[in-house]
């Protein structure tokens, strides 16, 4: 889940675009002659010499500034805006894999954790390390503002395939009110799961005949942000995960100095499912029990609106969400001061679980140097800063720390968004969710058994070993995904 | 509708009846009305329920009881539907789209329903029964093979993309045929006689003979591709080009931070227009089905 | 059919190279009825090879294939066949539509003949008008819309029916969290959905009834039950097959619905056929498993329609 935003909507008027960006490359004709930046699109060939068209899988609305920055110094470039949506992941990707079927290629997408490794992995994404390399002295500054974890994400093999710009660890959002109302404290950063079901249980009332009128605690069913959280801070995960080798490029040329980018390797690999691991019995038991307690509701598949509904209507005090809920609770009416955020609560250990998503180069496209130019200069500053992403509202949490300031959240809250960037920087071995080549059929499996366990249709146990198998089988018709055939 | 052809007939009373069975009947007959408003009212209440919460501010979307009369509504919800998505042009896509697919369909279907109910040639039956196959062919089973298509077409993210591969229409042919059935042949034999020629039956006598058939699939081709999302979420990804399902999906927001109240906005915002063609359209059809002089 | 003219035979007009045609004779008027057949049939026909039937041969040759888009498709026999028959995913799917077919068309063809009855009784033309408005109007919102809003409705905690369910003392009913209520949630929707439609089609039938039939009827003293399965059901039967044969095709194909409002769950019971084939094609690329679930479903729904239609011999009756 995490940060990629396929879906957000709010777009404006295309043709008034058109009369903005002819004014925009009007005043660009008449400027001073910008320091354009070193592209290889125009490497060999003058600058508008030849009108260079890129396909982006885009948000327009939200890309429209950026796009405009970039055509006044780039008016040899135009663009075509691919809005690709869905209401999860999978039907994201379903459907750029339906344009790739049908020949309609793209120059350049835009995908989350979920989908970074199918694409590398099907080599519809091209490596970027030699553009990487090349351009190592205007990146410097981009890598040392961005937390290597974030990048290591984005590395499969050794290569790297993105530049992340957003991400969304799962933290924990309390509503402010609902606990003052139940007499317990707001949870601080080294709270533990004891903790957490204390204030769970102090938090939930019940009416008369026993049924639950304010929850504790809830949450959705999915991979990321569903009870993955809970998986990771009992120090397990879904899949076994192993650290590719290589990366040594990446590490020693723009983390030489950072300590926490030390010992990381080329990405990572999730080699074999684990579903059934005792510490994942044990998460889904201790979720399963909330259930039966009525601190919790019955589990739904699916968005989180009606989850965004309970919290804002004083239904429910707490649940896992990212930096993005910052904005989606400020446009459902919620002030800053009424919800603050927190970091997971400590179980054997604190290691959090997130997505960072970034555009990626189509390989088969034919305009790869100007895609590399443009994802170059997207996950510059000033870009960034434009990017209807985050601006006006926040609605996923940059990746660049130096974005991250009280300025950003003033408005809209947390009062404690430090959490974002901390549970990077407090804890390096935070990782993203386990998301194979496979993750499309995973996620449906894990979704599909943890219903069953929250449903009380199967025990946690047999949920988890039905999951297992059913992720062996998936394992044994896909077998070398990890190999890198040329 | 007259009651000669009410299927419940009155006990005569003409023919003797007890008056008590007259009474049963009659308070029968209220208790079913009754129930009949019930269930309208059920039937209607997810409408109210969904114009209601348009009009509430998102915090309040969820109150238990539901409100359903709205004392201070709240109309950002509005507002924020036209930020987020080019509503008119995507209501204007979705009449032109299906405007065409309707009078298209009506074309092809009323023309090969007719040579399949009236029309003898070899291989009618063998013809018939192929097309009743392609009937049963789920749309996501060649989404694929019709997506090159249109892209080799040049027509991807266009609104030809939903229009053409609409018009042949198996279903259509079919609902044809069976009213064409219908229609007694003594009309074809009089009309013989009279010295009418082929398509002169068609045209003249048999068609004027379906215009039921004609309003239920027109009816149903107006909704089917107005509501339609399948297609419309492969074939277009212009938002300039979206139809209404697709604009109506955008506002739920990824991750859901869209909120309740403005989506419910947006929904009931584009139901007004088929409110509106429907409010005239029921009639039309309705009439249809009464003047259909379909009789044995 | 030859294009060339032949020679003017029995025509005692003027000289015409199409007389073959155009000459006043049963065979003459036979000829022009067919090629009429086949001019009227041309554009279903070349459109629906286009777009549908080449289509799904193409789709037949696929499930013979390992195809995952990227790389080129891999032949490998009737593999996917014999792997859908122990997936259990994929049985789960076909049982699951048979489930939701068999209540969700006989409740629709149900509801609409008794609704369609009931506005065909005695009552004020305004009342009439009404009740015939409200059945109709749901058919105006998508699957999708649909799928939302009754969504949020069936909500177990907050949801507006648990809510009056439980004014009526009531427990909170999991509408979408337990396999078999969300297979109801699923069924219910889609007659909110279609029951209109299937409405208006027996208000049709019922109104194309002869008169002289039903007044025989009541000469002979036909009424209540004895009356409906001996008058009225034999004479909607061309109605009731048809609503039957596009409802169980319309049922199978269901999608926006269960997508949207459950995905599927919870667990899979309520995802259906084409949800699996959407998924395994789409979602997981496996565009030759998908197509192999594609071709089965199709073969499914053919066999029982020309079942449907072979029974119907029996109990269909055309005035």
């Amino acid at each position: 889940m995490s940060t990629q935003q396929p879906n957000r909507l709010s777009r404006r008027d295309f043709l008034r675009w058109s009369g903005a960006t002819a004014a925009v490359l009007a005043v660009a004709a008449c400027a001073p002659s910008t320091p354009a930046p070193q592209s290889g699109a125009d490497a060999g060939a003058a600058p508008s010499a030849e009108k260079i068209v890129l396909r982006m899988q885009v948000n327009p609305e939200q890309e429209k500034p950026v796009v405009d920055m970039y055509r006044a110094i780039n008016p040899n470039v135009d663009f075509e805006f691919v809005s690709v949506t869905g209401i999860d992941h999978e039907e994201v990707a379903a459907k750029i894999l339906t344009l790739v079927a049908s020949g309609q290629a793209l120059d350049l997408g835009y995908a989350a954790t979920e989908a970074t490794q199918l694409y590398a992995g099907q080599k519809l994404a091209a490596p970027i390390d030699e553009w990487v390399k090349r351009d190592a002295a205007e990146l410097q500054e981009y890598f040392a503002d961005v937390h290597p974890s974030l990048i290591q994400a984005m590395m499969w093999e050794g290569s790297l395939y993105q530049l992340p710009i957003d991400f969304n660890a799962a933290n924990m959002y309390y509503n402010v009110a609902v606990l003052q109302e139940a007499g317990v404290e707001a949870p601080k950063t080294d709270w533990t799961k004891d903790d957490f079901y204390n204030i769970a249980k102090a938090a939930t009332k019940k009416n008369a005949s026993g049924a639950t009128e304010t929850y504790g605690y809830a949450w959705t069913n999915r991979l990321w942000g569903g009870w993955m959280p809970w998986i990771f801070v009992n120090d397990s995960n879904l899949l076994v995960e192993e650290e590719a080798p290589g990366g040594e490029w990446l590490w020693g040329q723009f983390y030489a100095d950072d300590p926490a980018a030390q010992g990381r390797g080329g990405g990572w690999r999730w080699t074999a499912p684990k579903a059934n691991d005792p510490a994942n019995v044990e998460a889904l038991e201790f979720l399963v029990q909330l259930h039966e307690e009525g601190i919790t509701p019955a589990i739904e598949l699916g968005g989180g609106d009606t989850l965004q509904g309970f919290f804002t209507t004083g239904k429910l005090a707490m649940t896992p969400a990212g930096g993005f809920w910052a904005g989606g609770l400020n446009n459902a009416g919620m002030p800053n001061g009424s919800f603050d955020v927190q970091l997971m609560p400590k179980w054997k250990n604190q290691r959090h679980q997130f997505g960072t998503a970034g555009q990626w180069i189509f390989a088969d496209g034919k305009n790869k140097d100007a895609a590399w130019d443009y994802m170059k200069f997207r996950i510059s500053k000033d870009a960034m800063m434009a990017n209807g992403m985050f601006n006006p509202v926040t609605l996923t949490t940059p990746t660049r720390r130096s974005m991250l300031t009280a300025e950003r959240f003033a408005e809209t809250g947390p009062a404690n968004w430090q959490v974002f960037y901390a549970t990077l920087d407090d804890h390096p071995d935070t990782a993203p969710i386990p998301a194979p080549p496979v993750s499309n059929p995973m996620t449906a499996t894990f979704v599909a058994y943890t219903s069953r366990a929250m449903n009380g249709e199967m025990t946690p146990q047999a949920a988890l070993d039905g999951m297992q198998k059913d992720l062996e089988d998936l394992y044994a018709r896909t077998p070398n995904m990890y190999t890198r055939s040329s | 509708m007259q009651s000669t052809t009410t299927p419940f007939a009155p006990p005569r009373r003409s023919a003797g009846a007890a008056t008590g069975d007259y009474l049963r009947y009659r308070l029968g007959r209220w208790l079913v009305l009754l129930a009949t408003a019930c269930f309208a009212v059920i039937v209607v209440a997810p409408f109210a329920w969904t114009v209601s919460t348009s009009m509430r501010l998102p915090m309040e979307s969820f109150s238990v009881p539901p409100q359903w009369i709205v004392l201070n509504p709240d109309w950002s919800n509005y507002a924020r539907v036209f930020e987020r998505i080019p509503f008119f042009r995507q209501i204007l896509n979705s009449f032109i789209v299906t405007i065409a697919v309707v009078i298209g369909q009506l074309f092809t279907a009323s023309l090969a329903g007719y040579a399949f109910a009236r029309l003898e040639f070899p291989g009618r039956n063998l013809l018939f029964w192929l097309i009743m196959a392609t009937m049963m062919i789920p749309l996501q089973a060649t989404i694929i093979p019709v997506f090159v298509i249109i892209s080799r077409l040049g027509l991807a993210n266009t609104l030809w993309a939903l229009i053409i591969p609409a018009l042949p229409t198996a279903f259509g042919a079919f609902l044809m045929r069976q009213y064409f059935l219908g229609v007694p042949k003594d009309f074809e034999e009089a009309a013989v006689i009279d010295g009418a020629n082929q398509l002169q039956i068609f045209g003249r006598v048999y068609l004027p003979l379906v215009t039921p058939a004609l309003a239920v699939l027109a009816m149903l081709v107006f909704n089917g591709t107005w509501n339609d999302f399948f297609r419309p979420l492969i074939f277009i990804n212009d938002p300039y080009l979206f139809t209404i399902p697709l604009g109506l999906n955008d506002l739920k927001g990824y991750m859901a931070t869209g909120s309740i109240s403005v989506v419910l906005a947006g929904v009931t915002m584009s139901l007004i227009p088929v409110v509106i063609v429907y409010i005239f359209g029921q009639r039309y059809l309705i009439e249809g089905i009464m003047m259909g002089g379909v009789k044995g | 059919m030859s294009s060339t003219a032949t020679t003017n035979q029995g025509a005692h007009k003027s000289p015409n190279p199409f007389s073959w045609l155009t000459e006043n004779t049963l065979h003459g008027m036979a000829r022009r009825k067919a090629l009429l057949g086949y001019l009227f049939l041309a554009p279903t026909i070349l459109g629906i090879l286009i777009f549908t039937a080449g289509p799904v041969i193409f789709s037949f040759v696929l499930s013979l294939f390992r195809w995952n888009v990227f790389s080129p498709p891999e032949w490998i026999g009737a593999v996917n066949y014999t792997r859908m028959f122990t997936d259990s995913r994929a049985l789960t799917g076909f049982w699951n539509s048979f489930v939701f077919v068999l209540f969700a068309v006989a409740l629709q063809v149900a509801l609409g003949l008794l609704l369609a009855m009931i506005l065909q009784t005695r009552m004020p033309m305004w009342l009439r008008y009404t009740y015939r408005t409200s059945f109709l109007l749901p058919m105006l919102m998508s699957g999708a819309a649909t799928a939302i809003v009754l969504g949020y409705m069936l909500h177990k905690e907050f949801g507006a029916v648990n809510y009056y369910l439980g004014l009526l003392g009531i427990p909170q009913i999991p509408w979408l969290t337990q396999p078999g209520w969300a297979m109801v949630s699923v069924i219910m929707s889609y007659l909110w959905l279609a029951t209109g439609f299937t409405m208006i089609l027996f208000i049709g039938g019922l109104n194309n009834i002869s008169a002289e039939i039903l007044d025989a009827a009541d000469v002979d003293g036909a009424q209540g039950l004895t009356r409906f399965w001996h008058i009225t059901l034999p004479l909607v039967s061309p109605t009731l097959l048809f609503a039957a044969v596009t409802g169980v095709i319309g049922g199978l194909q269901v999608f926006d619905l269960p997508y949207i409002m459950t995905r599927g769950g919870p667990g899979d019971s309520t995802r259906t056929a084409v949800m699996v084939m959407y998924e395994s094609a789409f979602k997981n690329m496996e565009i030759g498993y998908g197509s192999t679930i594609a071709v089965v479903l199709f073969l499914i729904i053919l066999a029982v329609t020309a079942g449907q239609f072979g029974l119907s011999k029996r109990w269909v009756f055309y005035q």
